[in-house]
């Protein structure tokens, strides 16, 4: 994986993934955002461990996810 | 070139967990309930030790003390998060549609994958100690499920036997992690053959002495072995238990 190429990080403490390639646009992060453009005083949404227990990883998606929002 | 690590009982992270003041709302039994936590990996508020092993980066030796002691359910994403009782009885509850109680022996791997809540309950007064091992998946957001398993101590002694991964008998989980327990009442030795080179194996001693790859471990103490052809072990007179976790590195 390149420098440059969107990553997916995992919350160490419940194993919430953050995609930046999808953002949490119902959290203020639109679809794109950087890691290192998210504040870092940001904790997880699900279980509140701090941004700072996250890992990076490269792992693929199962099949049929990442799922998407059904079009309005 | 093979390279290793001990670490023995006293080097882990060490947490008690209380089920009053600030930590009420993640465990429960107020007032009198604690857990205690010793860690080989970070985990929670012990961040000063190893990241993790491989795909390993939970491995907890827990006790719930106290009736109505408990992690409050709460949530969990993606990881493979398996249970191995050792006393006691642990209930657990899950929105997979588990509610059951799991006594010695018993073990669970719960895949959240695409999300779940559990709840681990220990609802009598003799304390329930477990293992708690948490591994990265090999996909995000798998559908999650929920496999129970048993470990018949009078049926595997002096044999290494699978619990987990893809050997016959043992229950599968999606990932390239293998987990087997030997418990022994005899001197022997038994040589781990990891699956490749490329494959590290962390061996814990839940009880007894065992000689692991030149190290005498003495109960609770662990060593992780990586890039070897075989990893040899060695039983001596008294009981012994070990946990081996071989995964990818």
């Amino acid at each position: 994986m390149t420098d440059d190429a969107l990553k997916r990080w995992i919350c160490l403490g419940c194993g919430f993934s953050y995609d930046e390639a999808l953002g949490l646009p119902e959290h203020g992060l639109p679809p794109g955002t950087r890691w290192r453009d998210i504040p870092q005083d940001w904790i997880c949404p699900d279980c509140g461990t701090p941004k700072s227990r996250f890992e990076m990883v490269e792992i693929p998606y199962a099949a049929g996810q990442p799922a998407l929002p059904a079009a309005a | 070139m093979s390279d290793s690590f001990v670490l023995r009982a006293d080097e882990r992270g060490y947490n008690r967990i209380l089920s009053t003041g600030a930590t009420a709302a993640y465990v429960g039994g107020h007032p009198d309930a604690f857990i205690t936590r010793f860690s080989s990996f970070n985990f929670g508020e012990y961040q000063e030790g190893r990241h993790g092993f491989g795909r390993i980066r939970v491995f907890g030796d827990e006790a719930f003390h106290h009736p109505g002691c408990s992690y409050s359910m709460h949530p969990h994403h993606n990881f493979i998060i398996c249970a191995f009782v050792l006393e006691g009885k642990l209930t657990h509850i899950n929105t997979l549609g588990g509610l059951e109680d799991l006594g010695p022996g018993d073990y669970y791997a719960f895949c959240a994958g695409s999300g779940g809540l559990h709840e681990e309950l220990n609802r009598y007064a003799e304390p329930m100690r477990a293992i708690y091992l948490w591994l990265l998946p090999d996909h995000l957001l798998l559908p999650p499920s929920y496999t129970r398993g048993h470990f018949d101590a009078a049926a595997g002694l002096n044999r290494m036997t699978p619990l987990l991964g893809d050997d016959a008998g043992a229950v599968p989980i999606s990932q390239d992690v293998r987990v087997k327990r030997l418990v022994s009442d005899a001197p022997g030795t038994f040589r781990y053959r990891p699956r490749t080179s490329g494959h590290g194996v962390y061996a814990f001693v839940i009880d007894g002495v065992v000689r692991c790859d030149g190290s005498t471990l003495k109960r609770r103490d662990s060593k992780a072995v990586w890039g070897a052809d075989e990893i040899v072990c060695e039983t001596g007179r008294g009981d012994t238990d070990v946990l081996f976790v071989e995964t990818v590195m």
